[in-house]
């Protein structure tokens, strides 16, 4: 395998810019895709729906401390009541871990000491500071009780000498610790990812869970009793946590602190757009229409934008339960991202029941229920009036498209970000990787790639890597990231010249790949 | 078409997996689905018309989430509610405690809000008569006790269920011509004055 490694920026290379003049029609018919943020293939006509991530380090780093100003701050969130109050309901929960909780595909029944558990790729364990057992991806918490006290045990020992315990690395395997008080995340993985990035899944992991029970609340059970056992609250949630990290396995979004889209002529789209943007009402902040797991498009309060890591727990939240196919859901949901302490509350349902169409509306008022009702009501009697509803269906018909499209023979797969839009956009996935196995497979090359670009001390700005069963390229610049999938038999000089032709097409169907309209109210 | 006007809110109230979205998925939509067990995040929202004698009445139901994470919030759901179907598990004791809990609350913060006991999955308890570990007469004083009205229901079966809400749009309609002048319901769209929280909580 070799790998061949640029460290010089491309930009040299490739001369002339896009000019600052961004009107569509110019965009459309620039020769050379724009490498500097902002006239790159996909960027947004104005400011940028997401709070802007600007980097794979920004994720990383902590920034609980500067949690944005907001409006959904909620005051009963320091009533969780106390110990005393809730004697009935701990004997409850103590029985019921035979019947509920059992939650679809989960392996929980899985032996702990058996050489299968042993065998998956990576564990995720959390614990509570006392050592408690919270969520095992595999087997149950209460057989691995022992062994997450032994974690914890560890932790403090090494805390003991005003030292952090960041990461072992034994044969075969690493142990990443991710201290976020009040809780302990282990991630144990036999994969080829660095620390780092099991670090940003295990920080992940934590802000699925705030974004059940806000950071306020969760504290503020710890600061009661420190071995309490937050299992109770979360019961019935494991299957979030399950999803996610399936998720992080598999959806190149993640990754890549982007979101896709639902291709869509932009006519429609803007007609979709207005129809959000139209039924509005004064506790409304985010209005996200999906398909599936792809964004058709986001309405927000103006000034107000949305991370895309809360967008993606909020896609998690719909994509992993069934339970808003019917009727309309209410549920209080903390944007982590947005601020810990507060839940906002959130309006989900479907256009139709048998759709993929799933509305998301975002609200601060947690009594406004019926007011974000009409608002629903009231996009869907716009839709269907317009002939964007046939748009709709038709697109929804077709979500991807095959890399034939466009038409470079070499090339297998690519997903290409947007940076200023935090957009991406990537193929179907071709046949040699459409098993679980595959897929998976292809995402930790991505990953890999990924990494060396995002390297905390020595970034590349590309790499070209031949294996033998795939070639990779990978390019960032400060416009966007490119990760290329090419078969086996390409040159590198094919790959390069691939990437123009591809920039090209990225910019010839913009229009339909991305949001470049973004609304606001 | 406008969001539908809902003239008595109805709450469900019970610990997690007693059946209470199956209760609902039973009565609005004629089935029961199999399949692994999907926990309600939150709560979800159905409205639905009841013929009583030759009048209509919309129920909005409110089916909510039994897990302990929402109960913080449970009173969004229950407040102005004219009707509680306050579920528990016929094989599960430990949710008729909770079934408990929750007339407790009622009474402390609801006082117009009428008391429906249902034992659920009685599918169950009568295929097998070992497995029942709520006992009906234990329940029926209990109901008498605090003038609620009992059922069992099978929403497998569907036995009882049409029974049930049946009875609870009866009982609203003739507690509403009571109160109101004909025609007039309660719109739940309407803004409530605000509430302190924490005076169910003491
Ligand atoms: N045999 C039988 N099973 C039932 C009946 N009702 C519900 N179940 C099963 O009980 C489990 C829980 O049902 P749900 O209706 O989802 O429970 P829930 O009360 O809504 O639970 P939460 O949403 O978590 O509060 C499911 O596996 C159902 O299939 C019934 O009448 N008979
Ligand atoms: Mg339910």
């Amino acid at each position: 395998m070799a790998a061949d490694v640029h460290n010089k920026a491309w930009e040299s290379q490739n001369g002339s810019l896009v000019p600052g003049a961004r009107l569509r029609h110019e965009r459309s018919d620039s020769p050379t895709p724009g490498l500097v943020e902002g006239t790159e293939p996909g960027a947004g006509q104005e400011s940028a729906m997401f709070v802007h991530a600007r980097s794979f380090e920004d994720l990383t780093a902590d920034s609980d401390g500067q949690a944005e100003v907001n409006s959904g701050k909620e005051s009963d969130l320091g009533q969780v009541k106390d110990e005393e109050g809730r004697v009935v309901q701990h004997i409850e929960t103590e029985d019921q871990q035979t019947g509920t909780s059992q939650g679809g595909a989960r392996a929980k029944e899985e032996d702990v000491t058996s050489e299968e558990w042993r065998a998956h790729k990576k564990h995720v364990f959390v614990l509570s500071e006392a050592g408690k057992p919270i969520y095992t991806r595999y087997g149950t918490e209460e057989a691995l009780s022992s062994t997450m006290g032994v974690m914890m045990a560890l932790v403090s020992f090494v805390e003991a000498e005003k030292n952090i315990i960041r990461s072992i690395q034994g044969d075969g395997y690493r142990v990443v610790f991710l201290r976020k008080s009040p809780l302990v995340l282990v991630g144990v993985s036999r994969t080829s990812q660095s620390d780092r990035e099991l670090t940003r899944e295990l920080l992940y992991v934590y802000y699925q869970i705030v974004s059940l029970l806000t950071l306020t609340q969760l504290n503020h059970v710890f600061q009661h009793k420190q071995n309490y056992d937050l299992r109770r609250l979360l019961a019935g949630s494991e299957h979030l946590t399950d999803n996610l990290l399936r998720l992080l396995d598999r959806d190149p979004g993640l990754l890549l602190s982007a979101v896709t889209c639902l291709p869509l002529a932009s006519s429609a789209r803007d007609v979709v757009s207005s129809a959000l943007q139209a039924a509005k009402t004064k506790s409304l902040v985010f209005s996200i229409l999906m398909a599936g797991s792809r964004l058709v498009t986001l309405v927000r309060k103006k000034d107000q934008s949305l991370h895309h890591m809360d967008l993606h727990l909020l896609f998690n939240l719909v994509g992993s339960s069934s339970s808003f196919r019917e009727g309309e859901g209410w549920t209080p949901i903390c944007l982590p991202k947005f601020n810990t302490a507060g839940f906002f509350h959130a309006h989900i349902s479907y256009l139709q029941s048998a759709s993929d169409l799933c509305l998301i509306l975002v609200s601060t008022d947690r009594e406004d229920f019926f007011n974000l009702s009409e608002c629903k009501h009231r996009i869907v009697e716009r839709l269907r009036r317009r002939s964007a509803w046939q748009a709709l269906q038709e697109a929804l018909r077709c979500p991807s498209y095959p890399v034939s499209q466009v038409a470079i023979p070499e090339l297998r797969h690519f997903v290409y970000k947007s940076k200023s839009s935090g957009l991406y956009t990537s193929p179907e996935l071709p046949v040699p990787y459409q098993t679980d196995e595959e897929q998976e497979r292809l995402m930790v090359l991505y990953q890999y790639l990924h990494s060396c670009l995002h390297h905390p001390t020595r970034p590349l700005c590309s790499i070209y890597r031949c294996g033998e069963t795939e070639n990779l390229f990978a390019w960032v610049t400060s416009g966007f990231e490119l990760y290329l999938c090419f078969s086996p038999l390409g040159t590198k000089s094919v790959a390069v010249s691939a990437v123009n032709k591809l920039l090209k097409w990225i910019r010839k169907e913009e229009e339909r790949l991305f949001i470049l309209n973004p609304l606001t109210y | 078409m406008t969001a539908m006007r809902v003239d008595a809110k109805v709450v469900m109230l019970g610990k997690e997996s007693v059946g209470k979205t199956s209760l609902v998925e039973r009565y609005v939509h004629r089935r029961f689905l199999v399949g692994p067990y999907q926990n309600t995040i939150g709560a979800a929202f159905v409205a639905k018309q009841i013929h009583v004698g030759d009048k209509v009445v919309t129920l909005g139901i409110w089916d909510t989430a039994g897990s302990e994470r929402y109960e913080a919030m449970s009173r969004i759901y229950y407040r102005g509610a004219r009707a509680a179907i306050v579920c528990y598990d016929l094989t599960d004791s430990s949710s008729f405690q909770r079934a408990k809990f929750w007339v407790k609350e009622l009474q402390n913060c609801e006082e117009h809000c009428k008391i429906y006991l249902c034992g659920t999955k009685s599918d169950l308890a009568e295929a097998d008569r070992s497995i029942r570990q709520v006992d009906y007469h234990d329940v029926q004083d209990f109901a008498d006790e605090i003038g609620a009205q009992h059922f069992e229901t099978s929403s497998k079966t569907g036995n009882n269920v049409d029974e049930l809400f049946q009875k609870v749009a009866e009982d609203f309609s003739s507690s509403a011509f009571e109160l109101m002048p004909e025609g007039t319901g309660v719109d739940l769209g309407q803004k409530k004055d605000s509430y302190i929280y924490s005076c169910c909580h003491n």
